[in-house]
């Protein structure tokens, strides 16, 4: 009498048993590696309607942040700047180049430049400016390095863990509190203790508790 | 084994596979980030400077109608909003409120390394590295120690910053009216210092070395002209 099941099939349990991990393993490291934010947000790089530079802002002409975000240590948005900020210069130098069409325009009617955004948190997260510049956390820290970037590019994945991440330990993120624009400054090459910083008043305390980012 | 050498084959395939079509992390990328919970991440209210369709001009930040004012805007102190005294003059003197002290000075040279540094430079002689780019600016920004300028009452200043002057734009929606007084007394300052002789600074700071800080907003080569 022949036999039910082929010979082939007793390696069925062998394999199964070997690649069942296998796959499992695999589908824990496509979740842990695809699922993150750091997958599914960092990297974000919008095409923007006019193409302002950073770099050639920031790193050239030596502009400060502020100049531009005006709001950054007042309110708890950083405001993009009006069309009016870019006209300070703008109605003297390259006044007539047609990459800044569109902010003459703008200028002119009133009607807003549709910049894409590029950092956004879900709504149900509060987040403000104001004490993080105002504790010396870098914009670069957040932001990484907007001076060298030509299109401004998400750096950080802006997940609760990446928060929290600093909030836990702030102390390597801080630095002297007039140094928090200047993205050059490297907390590598000083030795900087903010506990020991005469501008400082008092420790700083980042929440770690629900309530703190989500009110 | 060499069916546990084709398992491994496999597994290092789909992942090449896996990889392959999907990307890896930080790719620099146009696709809007994905968001699964869609009515929590972005819920029935406007964040500032979001679009909104529901009006005209699609702003959800609405301007003030005219002819009303937003509390606290009444602007009536007209010193301390329009740098003029009750004759209508522009004034020389700071505010009541204002203090002159080192503070205030420290804020008005920072302020000032922000918002003029750029065209007037870090000592006020107009040669700022935006007017150097690009082709340079049509009219040079003014040297703030010029002589005529000098001679003007601290109002002036704060007036400029204000209301602008000629091809320099109006600072105002940039510059919190605090900080425009103190970037007016740091003008001052500046226009001190460039007339001041060594008999000016007290004999025990004469030899003393330039602060790394200072050294940085020193002249830009070529120097003040
Ligand atoms: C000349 C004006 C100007 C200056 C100076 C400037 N920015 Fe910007 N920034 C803009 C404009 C305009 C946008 C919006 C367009 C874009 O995203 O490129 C922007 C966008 C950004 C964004 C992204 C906002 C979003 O949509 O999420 C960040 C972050 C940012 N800037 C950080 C900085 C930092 C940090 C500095 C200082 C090193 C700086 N900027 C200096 C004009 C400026
Ligand atoms: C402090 C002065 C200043 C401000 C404010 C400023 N820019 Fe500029 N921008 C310059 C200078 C100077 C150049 C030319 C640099 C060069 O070519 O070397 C330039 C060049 C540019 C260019 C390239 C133009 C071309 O044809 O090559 C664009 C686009 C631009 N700026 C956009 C903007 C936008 C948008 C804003 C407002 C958010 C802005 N700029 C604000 C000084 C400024
Ligand atoms: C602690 C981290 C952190 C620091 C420090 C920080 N930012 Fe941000 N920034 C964020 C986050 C998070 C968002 C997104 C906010 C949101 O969606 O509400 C953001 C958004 C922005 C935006 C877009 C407009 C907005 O407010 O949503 C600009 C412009 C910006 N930041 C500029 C700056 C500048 C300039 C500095 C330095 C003075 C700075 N940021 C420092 C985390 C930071
Ligand atoms: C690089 C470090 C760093 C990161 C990243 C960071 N924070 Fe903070 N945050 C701080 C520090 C430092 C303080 C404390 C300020 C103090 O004690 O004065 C703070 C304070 C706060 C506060 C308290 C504000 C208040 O009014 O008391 C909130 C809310 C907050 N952070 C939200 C966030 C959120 C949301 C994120 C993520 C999107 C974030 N932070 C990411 C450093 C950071
Ligand atoms: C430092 C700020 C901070 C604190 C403290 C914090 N969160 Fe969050 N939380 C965030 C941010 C930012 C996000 C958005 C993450 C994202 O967009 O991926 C978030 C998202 C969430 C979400 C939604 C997750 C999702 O993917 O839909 C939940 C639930 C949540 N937080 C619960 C909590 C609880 C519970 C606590 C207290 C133990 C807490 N959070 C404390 C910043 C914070
Ligand atoms: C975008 C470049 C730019 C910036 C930034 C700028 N200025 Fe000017 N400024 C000019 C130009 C150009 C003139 C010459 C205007 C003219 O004569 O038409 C000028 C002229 C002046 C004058 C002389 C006015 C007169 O009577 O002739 C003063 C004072 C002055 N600026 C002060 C300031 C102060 C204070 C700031 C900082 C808040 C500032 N400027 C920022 C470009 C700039």
């Amino acid at each position: 009498m022949p036999a039910i099941f082929p010979r082939w099939t007793n390696h069925i349990p062998v394999v199964a048993g070997l690649l069942a991990p296998l796959v499992g393993a695999g589908l824990i490291f496509a979740v842990w590696y695809w699922f993150s934010p750091k997958f599914t947000d960092v990297g974000y790089r919008p095409k923007q309607p006019v193409p302002y530079s950073h770099r050639l802002h920031v790193s050239d002409v030596g502009l400060d942040c502020r100049y531009c975000h005006n709001t950054v240590e007042r309110a708890a948005h950083a405001a993009v700047p009006p069309a009016a900020t870019c006209m300070n210069c703008h109605s003297q130098v390259k006044s007539t180049s047609p990459r800044l069409e569109k902010v003459r325009e703008s200028y002119n009617t009133g009607a807003p430049i549709q910049w894409v955004r590029v950092h956004q948190l879900p709504d149900y997260v509060y987040f403000d400016h104001r004490p993080h510049v105002a504790a010396g956390v870098g914009c670069a820290s957040c932001h990484g390095r907007v001076d060298l970037e030509d299109v401004v590019e998400l750096k950080e994945p802006l997940s609760m863990s990446w928060c929290l991440d600093c909030h836990r330990n702030p102390e390597p993120n801080l630095r002297p509190l007039d140094q928090v624009t200047n993205m050059a400054w490297d907390p590598a090459e000083h030795d900087y203790d903010p506990n020991k910083d005469p501008m400082r008043k008092r420790k700083v305390q980042p929440p770690t508790h629900c309530s703190g980012c989500h009110r | 084994m060499p069916a546990r050498t084709s398992l491994v084959r496999v597994a290092v395939g789909l992942s090449a596979v896996a990889f392959g079509t999907v990307g890896c992390r930080g790719i620099p990328s146009e696709k809007p980030p994905i968001h699964l919970q869609q009515n929590m991440d972005f819920q029935q209210r406007f964040d500032p400077q979001e679009p909104n369709p529901m009006f005209e001009d699609g702003r959800a930040m609405r301007l003030p109608p005219e002819g009303t004012v937003p509390v606290g805007w009444l602007m009536e102190d007209d010193h301390l909003w329009r740098g003029r005294g009750p004759d209508g003059r522009l004034v020389d003197a700071l505010p009541p409120g204002i203090k002159l002290d080192r503070k205030l000075l420290d804020r008005g040279q920072e302020r000032f390394n922000i918002y003029c540094a750029p065209c007037h430079d870090h000592l006020g002689t107009g040669r700022g590295m935006a007017t150097r780019r690009g082709g340079g600016f049509a009219v040079q920004p003014k040297n703030l120690h010029e002589p005529r300028l000098a001679a003007m009452p601290l109002g002036y200043f704060y007036k400029v910053i204000t209301d602008g002057q000629g091809t320099m734009l109006s600072y105002a929606a940039q510059i919190p009216v605090e900080d425009r007084w103190a970037i007016a007394a740091w003008v001052r300052t500046l226009q001190a210092s460039q007339r001041a002789s060594a008999s000016d600074v007290p004999e025990e700071a004469r030899n003393r070395p330039v602060p790394k800080a200072l050294a940085a907003t020193r002249a830009p080569e070529g120097g003040a002209s």
